[in-house]
């Protein structure tokens, strides 16, 4: 380790570091271990973009294992319930670093057309997600892409410079915000306009949240 | 059938009018001496309207007398927002008769302060599930499930979505979610805590 510090300090880029940055990035990016979280319809596309017709073997990906201590990128394929979200959190807990979210499908990744009591508009409310596919369900050469898309991210990772400087700069959490969709019906919110603005997470409800007596209901 | 008293001779008339059905006159066989009246359907399925205290008699007799040996389905209305007024929900049971190839359904009207009906799992045990969608659904408690739990939503969560005045975005979806979220914190992330 000693000798690394010493190579990063000895250039200003820390040619050792990004030499071995690369490296570490290039068999990341090339061993995807998928998670398929098969949830709804998209699972079927999953399944066919593992297959031999679409083959993610091509691009190292096609490797899908069913214990989540075996993978790196878990694929949400699906429509996520907020019962359902917790052995979703959980898988993803249960994996090993370093670990992507792809949100495939606009289930997962807005609610899509389920606006409803028992949707999670988005997972990136729970997870961090990296990558988003839009379609429903998309085209498994949709979700390829994507997949090459998030090798690209990877590339751009710095592990070894950011273990040397001593840099969080995993995200375990997801926004924590929870999001409802538009409704027409009434008056639009400046969260429904822009979910992601800086200002629309103040003004959104959070996670830390505490909950009413009143609208707890009537079980128990 | 009892002979008609003079004061129930007009409705009794207009049914006798009616043309012979099969079903209903094994139906109105098996039913005979209980307060019930014959409702009509759209579909033209027998129906059976009566109070709640008969449900439990009436789907015996029409097992064992009647011959409605299949329970297709118990089911749940609100009609909240057509008549809004009490009695609220209407229970639905339908029979099927593999044996004469005909239906009858049934009708039990309840009011939402005391939305709770007799179970009839130890007839069909297959009951179980519907009545336990019913109940987590419309908040109607069928006395004497063996295993009256929420089937659909998770447990704890307090409200009934199928119910008119549930708003369609849920009443705090996330809730359970939320507090299962901090504990989860709690032991992932010791310093947060």
């Amino acid at each position: 380790m000693g000798s690394l510090t010493e190579a990063r300090t000895s250039s200003d880029e820390g040619f050792l570091a990004t030499r071995l940055d690369a490296l570490i990035n290039w068999g990341r990016k090339n061993s995807l271990w998928p998670m398929p979280l098969g949830l709804s319809c998209c699972g079927i596309e999953l399944m066919a973009m593992i297959g031999p017709r679409f083959d993610i073997s091509r691009f190292g990906a096609e490797a899908a294992r069913f214990s989540p201590r075996q993978c790196d990128l878990m694929i949400v394929a699906g429509t996520l319930t907020w019962k359902m979200a917790k052995a979703a959190r959980t898988i993803y807990d249960q994996m090993p670093e370093p670990k992507w979210v792809l949100a495939m499908g606009v289930c997962s990744s807005s609610g899509g057309m389920y606006d409803s009591y028992s949707v999670v508009q988005g997972i990136d409310s729970i997870l961090p997600v990296d990558i988003y596919v839009p379609g429903c369900p998309p085209r498994p050469d949709a979700v390829i892409d994507a997949i090459l898309k998030l090798q690209k991210k990877i590339e751009r990772e710095s592990p070894i410079k950011n273990l040397l400087a001593g840099t969080e700069v995993v995200e375990h959490e997801g926004t924590g915000v929870i999001r409802r969709q538009p409704n027409h019906a009434v008056e639009r919110t400046e969260l429904d306009r822009h979910p992601h603005s800086p200002a629309a997470r103040e003004t959104a409800v959070h996670f830390g949240a505490a909950s009413p007596e009143s609208l707890r209901g009537d079980d128990q | 059938m009892t002979a008609p008293d003079p004061a129930n001779a007009a409705p009794e008339a207009a049914v006798d009018t009616a043309p012979e059905n099969p079903t209903e006159t094994r139906v109105r066989a098996a039913l005979d001496g209980l307060e019930v009246s014959f409702g009509a359907a759209q579909d033209a399925i027998v129906c059976v309207e009566f109070e709640r205290e008969l449900l439990h008699t009436v789907m015996e007799r029409l097992r064992d007398s009647a011959g409605f040996e299949t329970l297709t389905f118990v089911t749940c209305v609100d009609h909240l927002a057509s008549t809004a007024t009490e009695p609220r929900f209407e229970v639905v049971h339908q029979l099927i008769s593999l044996a004469h190839g005909d239906r009858v359904r049934t009708r039990v009207r309840l009011t939402s302060d005391d939305a709770t009906l007799a179970s009839i799992t130890d007839l069909w045990p297959g009951a179980g599930f519907m009545e336990r969608e019913a109940y987590d659904m419309f908040g109607v408690r069928f006395e004497g499930h063996p295993n009256l739990k929420r089937l659909l939503m998770p447990e704890g969560y307090g409200h009934h979505p199928l119910r008119k005045d549930f708003p369609q975005q849920g009443i705090e979806p996330d809730r359970l979610y939320r507090e299962w979220d901090r504990e989860r914190r709690k032991d992932w992330n010791p310093k947060e805590s």
